[in-house]
């Protein structure tokens, strides 16, 4: 099976104005991505992780090296031909109703006719926006901006979903919801390529990250094999008082482990804000819109929130 | 996986959406409003009681109207809709779909093309029909001597006025695309086109005058601009029409032939152009 | 910026250029020809004028008209105080777009037949000065508009209607006749006229004293005639050459016979 994205020796310059200064945004990448997984492309703002995506997409034209996917390289239009992208920060006709938009995209990507409403309608109640369909997209949210793009990327269910920056901008409740929808691609057997500078967003459905760093690659491997500590477990206890520290120190000697530290537990900030915007009515009537659709559709995102108001 | 080949109807897709979007921006609509506001101002003749050269005063303002707000129309239209796509991003989501850089290209133009001839054709029409109208309230009141012969307008000339200054401004939207393609700002693109347009209309100074020069450098430095650029004074024919001369059927179609060459030039030179442009 | 892709996109447009000389040559010839103001003498001409005309390009006519408009509005004050600026105005006109015949013909109207009545009248009107002084101010002010149409004929030097405006005004302002015979003859000999031209031209020869030249040309001019076409007026023609067979005492075996 070839992998659904093969980068090699990748290098790329921006001239910058007059005389033959360069800025090298991309240097020497090689980077194999295989099939069916959520492959996080990370690294700070201005590391070349967008430069790598339009390298990869053909938008930008290598200074050095080759890239392609599914074997097909980049400079030939087919190799786009499965392939969904979602731009950072999109920008799209502020004139159409979400639902044109959807369209449009769809007949260029050669949609066929008879499916095309049928599929338009249903990419766009996939993504929670129902309701906002037949809405100038020029009247759209943030959030419901990255949700249409995300509609554009799937009109015409590619095998290969590559998502710049799809969190930026947008709250935690949308943040995680659009999140799950990431994991429910990979569920359908779909490739998925994340960029973001937000590494605890990502945390948590990336199979497979590579960090980048000025341009280069500085890490790259399975997430659990980089994150976890395998040999460490923390235990999380209610009611916890300081004297127990000795004697638990002692009953794990006797069995051969050791206690390396007791810590009060950190919820990220995130998880904090999440909780309590599930539980107040008057962020639920804010958000309603979106929280309607996620009810409606009973969406991992739904889900989630409902487990977590369960387990508050 | 299979070939994307070129496709016709992918060029019709952004054609459409290109028109659409023009048509729903403001300045179509207030450039119409104020190109008709100029066609009826000739109004102000009747009051003089000229007679049928009123027709002439119509006509000129009709003509006028149509070839100013036209090239205004191709230029800013196409610096609008094909440069700001790159400037807003919104060409990065086109352009990573599986498409030909020259299909989106041909669907600009055709879009930005159409919008013209919708603009040509309005005014084409309105001038006639104020001008039959006018026509007629002479021939039958004040000045009926004058239509010893019949009608003086020639409608049919109107008409492939119409269809000349169409074929211009779609070539002033092919050199916009190619100045678009690669210039780094909407208002650049704009200028820079303007002065390709009046480059253009003075060109055939350079394209009569190249031979008397004395000095040999410039001589062959003007020769090479009158070759370079195309002669606008070409489809100035407003002018004769109104003056009540014919424009013969040969002169006519070779006019005509003249602007198809250049708008498939230009088409092609800004897919070149645009072909490495980095998105 | 990609100067490469500029100089290829410069080649091909050269190469263009002289590739589509053969359909616009001929056409632009064409135009040129029909186009007084596009037709280069020299250089000087070609920066002068050319460059103004290049600029106004569609525009110009539209200048002129809403000068012309201006004209008019200052005409109608119709004293002799507006003299000087109407014909600077129509000069301005005239000169900015020669094309249209209407022009000249409607501004040398306005200076021999309008602003010579201003000056009689504010002189003292009709009657009451000298008619030396009437005849200086007719004399002036038709000389100045037939300047003004001798101008027009370098531009039209195939309209007829022109001479005959000139004829007009030798005839009716300067009762030159011996001129309005002439330019009423150099009309008449010119394609498109009208055919009153001709007969215009004999009248004013019979009136000369001068009947066997007006006979000679009207006999000449009745072979020409159309019967079918009512302006030709081919019977009154004849009367004429009968009225000056009579007042030539022509023997009846000469007369003429049609
Ligand atoms: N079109 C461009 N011209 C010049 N420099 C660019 C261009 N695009 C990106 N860069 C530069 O390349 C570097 C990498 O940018 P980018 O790939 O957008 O980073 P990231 O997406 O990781 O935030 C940055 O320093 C940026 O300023
Ligand atoms: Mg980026």
């Amino acid at each position: 099976m070839t992998s659904a994205i093969s980068i090699e020796d990748l290098t790329k310059d921006f001239p910058l104005g007059f005389g033959h200064l360069k800025l090298r945004a991309v240097e020497d990448l090689s980077l194999e991505i295989a099939d069916n997984q959520v492959f996080g492309l990370l690294g700070p703002n201005g590391s070349g992780k967008s430069t790598t995506i339009k390298v990869i997409l053909g938008l930008l034209a290598p200074t050095r090296g080759t890239c392609g996917i599914f074997g097909t390289p980049s400079a030939e239009v087919s190799s786009r031909r499965d392939v969904g992208f979602l731009p950072e920060a999109p920008y799209f006709y502020r004139y159409l109703t979400g639902f044109e938009l959807v369209r449009f995209f769809g007949r260029i990507c050669q949609v066929e006719k008879s499916k095309l409403n049928d599929r338009v309608h249903e990419v766009i109640e996939w993504v929670g926006l129902k309701e906002a369909a037949h809405r100038r997209v020029g009247t759209y949210s943030k959030g419901m901006l990255q949700r249409i793009g995300l509609a554009q990327a799937l009109v015409h269910d590619p095998r290969l979903v590559i998502l710049d920056e799809p969190t930026a901008g947008v709250d935690p409740v949308g943040s995680a919801e659009i999140s799950s929808l990431i994991l429910k691609l990979k569920e359908q057997g779909k490739t998925i390529i994340l960029c973001s500078h937000l590494l605890g967003q990502v945390e948590d459905i990336c199979d497979r990250i590579a960090i980048l760093n000025r341009g280069k690659l500085i890490l790259e491997g399975e997430l659990r094999d980089l994150v976890s500590k395998k040999d460490l477990r923390s235990v999380v206890v209610q009611d916890y008082r300081e004297e127990y520290n000795d004697e638990l120190a002692g009953w794990l000697q006797a069995r051969e482990s050791r206690l390396v530290s007791v810590e009060q537990p950190q919820y990220s900030l995130d998880r904090v804000f999440l909780e309590h915007v599930g539980r107040s009515e008057l962020a639920r009537e804010k958000l309603s819109e979106r929280a309607e659709v996620a009810k409606q559709q009973d969406t991992a995102s739904g889900k989630d929130n409902e487990e977590k108001k369960k387990s508050s | 996986m299979s070939k994307v080949v070129f496709s016709p109807a992918r060029i019709n897709i952004i054609a459409k959406n290109t028109f659409l979007e023009a048509v729903r921006q403001k300045f179509f609509g207030f450039l119409v409003i104020i190109a008709l506001g100029i066609i009826l101002s000739s109004q102000v003749f009747r009051d003089f009681n000229f007679g049928a050269p009123e027709l002439k005063f119509i006509a000129d303002f009709g003509f006028g109207a149509i070839v100013l707000f036209g090239s205004v129309l191709a230029i800013v239209a196409t610096a609008q809709l094909f440069f700001s796509e790159i400037e807003n991003k919104t060409a990065i989501t086109i352009l990573a779909k599986p498409i030909f850089r020259s299909e989106f290209i041909f669907g600009k133009f055709l879009g930005v093309s159409l919008l013209l001839l919708v603009f040509t054709g309005m005014m084409t029409v309105i001038l006639s029909v104020l001008l039959f109208w006018r026509e007629t309230a002479i021939m039958e009141g004040v000045d009926p001597e004058a239509f010893e012969a019949g009608r003086m307008v020639a409608y049919g000339d109107i008409f492939l006025y119409g269809i000349v200054q169409w074929l211009k401004f779609s070539i002033l939207c092919g050199i916009t695309m190619v100045v678009a393609s690669f210039s780094n700002t909407n208002l650049y693109s704009v200028i820079l086109s303007f002065v390709i347009l009046l480059i253009c209309h003075l060109q055939y100074l350079a394209r009569d005058a190249w031979a008397q020069m004395e000095f040999l450098p410039v001589q062959l430095a003007v020769f090479m601009l009158s070759a370079v650029f195309p002669n606008f004074q070409l489809f100035n024919i407003g002018d004769q029409i109104a003056l009540g001369e014919s424009i013969p059927f040969e002169l006519g179609a070779r006019i005509i032939g003249y602007a198809l060459i250049y708008i498939i030039v230009f088409n092609l030179l800004a897919v070149f152009s645009f072909r490495k442009r980095e998105i | 910026m990609n100067w490469k892709a500029l100089v290829v996109i410069f080649v091909v447009l050269f190469v263009v250029g002289l590739a589509v000389r053969p359909v616009e040559g001929p056409a632009w010839d064409e135009l040129r020809e029909r186009e007084p103001s596009l037709r280069l003498a020299d250089l000087e001409d070609a920066l002068g004028q050319g460059v103004t005309v290049g600029l106004l390009g569609g525009f110009r006519a539209i200048v002129a008209d809403l000068l012309w408009i201006r004209t008019n509005v200052i005409w109608e004050q119709q004293e002799t105080a507006v003299i000087p600026a109407t014909e600077t105005m129509i000069r301005l006109v005239t000169t900015i777009d020669p094309r249209p015949v209407y022009f000249w013909l409607n501004g040398a109207r306005m200076i021999a037949y309008d602003m010579s009545v201003w000056r009689v009248r504010e002189a003292g009107d009709y009657g009451n000065i000298p008619d030396a002084a009437v005849r200086r101010y007719h004399d002036e002010q038709a000389e100045t508009a037939i300047r003004l149409l001798e101008r027009a004929r370098e531009f039209h030097p195939d309209r007829p209607e022109i001479l005959i405006e000139i004829a007009n005004i030798y005839l009716r302002r300067m009762e030159n006749e011996e001129k309005a015979a002439e330019y009423y003859r150099i009309a008449a000999e010119m394609e498109g006229a009208p055919p009153y031209a001709a007969r215009i031209h004999a009248e004013i020869l019979r009136r000369m004293g001068e009947y066997e030249q007006a006979y000679e040309w009207l006999k000449e001019l009745y072979a020409t005639l159309d019967p079918g076409n009512p302006a030709h007026q081919k019977q009154v023609v004849l009367g004429r050459i009968r009225e000056l067979e009579d007042t030539l005492d022509v023997p009846l075996i000469q007369r003429f016979q049609p």
